[in-house]
């Protein structure tokens, strides 16, 4: 194997509809630091049709090549075609990592590229780092999120990992140099598996929660929909989004969007306030990478308590409306 | 449809996984004596198999690579409706990954044969890989589909799947075989009726070893994983933790000093 | 002797209890507030076989005997008492119409008692009589192929929710004076009567029937005219008195888990409260008593299972677990302190519960004269 590309680090750039998923772009801020230390390239692999344009977004966030696969062919995803091109790039290149979102394409398209070339690949890493032999150590949440497992692949080439969202900082938008190339594809006719009938989209745009600098996030304690819009006027009033545990997702109080943690987003804000929270392992995972973390829960002794720097144990009935009064007469504007 | 095979996991129950704690000294897992429930997802698989036969006919065999103490757990399974079970029992076994586990349940699949349809659950809740589903379509070359939220069987031998991405979903249509691994919002899995647990004790479970399956043992079991577990950690949290007290009115006046400390707002 | 469950009573527990902790919490708010039972889980407990666990096969039911209701009732007890509550009485209708109904009357009435397309309900006590059965003062006359029934039945359990009712009048006097009847809603002259505002197991309906020149005809006769009392003693000895043993049980493991939680989970003084002695000894009477009554209730419904004759031992189980659910919920109450008389907790529903079911099905004095006889036979001189 060629030492020098055994050190490169490969991001699959992860696009639908010519918008890129936000994870490509983190991935290529985690990819530089690995690359760098390893000595190799950063390197982008875009897949779809009339996606060309994106590829200089991708330099611009650190990729030092971008592969382009541009076909009439590949426009909408489809995970066997998908997995054909990206298998023939890496046979043909042999990159040392391959790292691809932990979303619903990525944890799709991943296992099977990584079954196709035999190798490992680790699931909803949550961070990444190199050892001094260039294997990569893996984190990996289990059991609810309150065991970190790091997992290695010391003997097959690529090393594979699907990343969660929001788990990686994106470096800085800048004009970055970089090499774009049009990679040839050769695909089967036959045997692509499933076809695509239609897309419906339905959620509509809105501030992703995984950028907001402040995340107002509410749990079961909230007590109801009834008493939701108070964490939506909070965020309103500190810049912010608002964000859920599993519990107000279910009860329809808020969006699956919303949703923190392990099944759901990891957000890393300046400011986290969680409110009604109990602060079960799995919420925590997707939050706990937030710099200033702010608990109202009205039980002396919720968990959230252990992963927080500001502890209010009161009712956040309470609390709340007295805040927004407050806020509301010392913000600016 | 012949035949609709659906892979279910005997998993840790999350109601005692407080009981889980870490030896420091080895860093493995000690979770002796927590009770062992079928894998949630794979009760939606198994549901939509149900539902599958009685639009569509053929047989529902549920497939799981476990110890044969887990028997009275699959029982549950056919206490649902499946008709039988094979369970993938061996030493050999123990310590894969999931493309070893793959590579097993492959194997596990072509033994039993003549499939229309395999169904799994998205993800295990203690593994939480998601990769089986991608990975057994692999081994078996056959394509498949993740994130199922809808499935019907337009005709004979289709189907029309609705597959749940992050900005709604995405219907597809596919023939057989196929792969399919569901999200919970498909359907609701039935309670295990009473007249299905009488019927589980006369349905058979088949413990198939590798003797049987007969994959690679260079494929299989902890050295033929490409996977290897480095280390774990109990995740600590250095935080704080600074408790307000006071009146309500103290306690909001300190809080809103604190939100400004942070920076995220002006005054 | 064997004392384990069997990997099917295993299996039918878990079953049960995943039935009852996903579909009842939802319901239990608004039980309580209106004291309605939720009809619309009736189709889903028919479908997993609870409304016909005690139903033969050939009648649409599981037929699974008497153990297994119990394990059902108790694991549905364990998280609401007003369930088994109203489907043990759902079975009383079933054994009834199974011991004595016709052919044509099991092959009319049972299938849909099984299918809970409606509840079955039982009415003997009615105002004057009560425990006193051979004392009441509905009456049944024999005009043509007609009976005339007359007067009123109370706390009957399901009274409002069914489509047919069971009841018993008199047709004579003495001890072959009275007969059961198969009462078909709508029949002219049967009424629906008041609707009881209990506090404890609200949300199982209890309330009155009035029969005013009720026109019966002669094939609703339930077993033979005369054989009233046998019906409704054995209906409610076998499978009313093992029914609320079962309810208590399950309301006392309840209690059991609601007292041990709090245990752990209250601090006081820098420590959980469960490591005060005085707490200890409090659970460990609890969880004494809930293993007594256990193994009476089991080995009760054995013995019926076995065709063995039980009515003794019904009682026994019935007074002494229904009474050990009233003072193990008292206990818990202690251990909660204020917090135990708190709506917020369940410790006080299960107190309330509890104190329903010493009532319900003969009170302790009753069940006590019975088997005080059978205590003191052998040595009669």
């Amino acid at each position: 194997m060629n030492e020098k590309k055994s050190a490169d680090v490969w991001v699959f750039a992860e696009q639908r509809d010519g918008e890129l998923h936000d994870v490509s772009l983190e991935l290529l801020g985690k990819a530089s630091e690995l690359a760098s230390q390893a000595g190799g390239a950063v390197v982008a692999v875009l897949m779809g049709h009339q996606v060309r344009e994106l590829a200089q977004i991708l330099v611009n966030h650190g990729a030092h090549i971008v592969f382009v696969a541009d076909d009439p062919r590949l426009g909408q995803y489809r995970l066997l075609p998908y997995t054909h091109v990206l298998e023939s790039l890496i046979k043909k290149h042999e990159p040392g990592t391959v790292l691809m979102g932990a979303t619903a394409m990525g944890v799709e398209l991943a296992p099977r590229v990584a079954a196709r070339l035999r190798t490992g690949l680790s699931a909803h890493c949550i961070d990444l780092k190199l050892d001094e032999k260039g294997n990569l150590l893996q984190m990996v949440p289990g059991w609810g999120g309150g065991i970190v497992a790091t997992i290695a692949c010391p003997d097959h080439r690529p090393q594979m990992a699907t990343v969660m969202p929001g788990a990686m900082r994106v470096l800085p938008e800048e004009e970055r140099e970089g090499r774009i190339e049009d990679v040839s594809i050769d695909l089967p006719d036959s045997n692509m598996g499933p076809e695509v009938l239609g897309v419906e989209r339905t959620v509509a745009g809105e501030q992703p929660l995984e950028k907001a600098e402040v995340v107002v996030a509410g749990g079961w304690g909230v007590g109801g929909k009834e008493n939701w819009h108070l964490l939506e006027e909070l965020a309103r009033l500190l810049g912010g989004a608002v964000g859920a545990t599993r519990p107000p997702v279910d009860e329809g109080w808020a969006r699956e969007s919303q949703m923190i943690g392990q099944s759901g987003k990891t957000v890393r804000p300046t400011l986290y306030l969680g409110i009604g929270i109990s602060g079960v392992m799995h919420h925590i995972v997707g939050m706990d990478q937030s710099k200033h973390v702010i608990s109202i829960n009205s039980n002396q002794n919720a968990d959230i308590f252990q992963a927080s720097d500001v502890i209010v144990a009161q009712d956040f009935m309470k609390i709340v409306p007295p805040l927004i009064s407050e806020l509301k007469s010392r913000v600016k504007g | 449809m012949n035949r609709i095979i659906v892979c279910v996991k005997p998993v840790p129950d999350p109601k005692h996984w407080d009981k889980v704690s870490m030896d420091p000294e080895t860093k493995t897992l000690k979770r002796e004596g927590i009770p062992l429930i079928l894998n949630p997802l794979d009760k939606h698989a198994l549901e939509a198999a149900l539902v599958l036969r009685e639009s569509h006919g053929g047989e529902v065999v549920l497939l799981s690579m476990a110890p044969p103490f887990a028997q009275p757990l699959i029982r549950e399974g056919l206490a649902m409706g499946a008709d039988r079970a094979v369970l993938l029992s061996d030493r050999v076994f123990a310590g894969s990954d999931s493309l070893a586990t793959a590579e097993i349940l492959a194997a596990g699949c072509r033994w039993i044969g003549d499939y229309d349809v395999i169904l799994c659950g998205n993800q295990s809740i203690d593994g939480s890989t998601a990769q089986i589903c991608s990975q057994l379509a692999e081994m078996l070359n056959i394509p498949n589909v993740m994130h199922v939220i809808g499935l019907e069987g337009s005709s004979g031998d289709n189907l029309v799947i609705t597959q749940k991405i992050e900005s709604g979903s995405v219907t597809l249509s596919s023939g057989f075989p196929i792969v399919l691994s569901v999200r919970k919002e498909l359907n609701k899995p039935r309670y295990i009726p009473f007249t299905g647990i009488l019927a589980a004790e006369s349905k058979e479970i088949t413990i198939v070893s590798n003797e049987d399956v007969r994959v690679d043992p260079e494929r299989i079991g902890l050295s033929g994983s490409p996977t290897k577990m480095a280390g774990m950690d109990v995740r600590k949290f250095e935080r704080k933790r600074e408790r307000l007290e006071g009146t309500v009115d103290e306690i909001v006046k300190k809080l809103v000093e604190r939100i400004y400390q942070c920076g995220v707002i002006e005054c | 002797m064997e004392f384990a469950f069997t990997e099917r009573e295993e299996m039918l527990r878990k079953a049960v209890r995943e039935f009852a902790e996903s579909e009842i919490p939802p319901k239990m708010e608004k039980m309580e507030e209106t004291g309605e039972f939720p009809v619309e889980l009736m189709k889903p407990m028919a479908q997993v076989g609870i409304t016909g666990i005690i139903t033969p096969p050939e009648f649409g039911g599981v037929g699974m005997g008497y153990l297994a209701r119990n394990i059902v009732l108790e694991e549905l007890g364990r998280v609401c008492a007003a369930f088994p509550m109203s489907m043990q009485v759902h079975h009383m209708a079933c054994a009834a119409l199974s011991d004595f109904g016709t052919d044509e009357q099991k092959k009319k009435y049972l299938p849909p008692l099984a299918a809970g397309e409606t509840f079955g309900t039982v009415g003997v006590t009615d105002p004057a009589g009560g425990s006193d059965v051979i004392g009441m003062k509905c009456t049944a006359e024999l005009k043509g192929d007609t009976y005339i029934i007359n007067g009123r039945k109370c706390f009957i359990t399901n009274s409002h929710l069914s489509d047919f009712w069971i009841m018993v009048a008199k047709t004579g006097e003495g001890a072959k004076g009275l007969s059961a009847f198969i009462i078909d809603k709508g029949t002219p002259g049967a009424k629906l009567g008041r609707k009881e505002n209990k506090f404890g197991l609200r949300g199982a309906n209890t309330g009155e029937w009035v029969f005013d020149n009720c026109e019966v005809p002669k094939k609703n006769l339930l077993g033979a005219e005369g054989q009233g009392l046998t019906v409704g003693l054995k209906t409610i000895s076998e499978t009313g008195r093992t029914g609320m043993a079962a309810v208590g049980l399950g309301i006392l493991q309840a209690v059991y888990e609601e007292a041990a939680k709090f245990a752990n989970e209250r601090v006081l003084y820098g420590k959980p409260i469960a490591t005060l002695q005085a707490i200890q000894f409090h659970m460990a009477e609890i969880y004494t008593q809930l293993d007594i009554c256990r193994l009476l209730n089991y080995r009760v419904n054995w013995m019926k299972d076995q065709n063995m004759r039980c009515d003794t031992e019904t009682s026994m189980a019935k007074y002494y677990t229904c009474n050990a659910a009233v003072e193990a919920a008292k206990k818990a109450i202690e251990i909660h302190g204020s917090y135990g008389i708190m709506r917020e907790y369940a410790i006080q529903r299960l107190f309330r519960d509890a104190m329903v079911t010493v009532p319900a099905g003969g009170t302790a004095e009753i069940a006590k004269a019975g088997i005080g006889r059978t205590a003191l036979a052998p040595f009669k001189k």
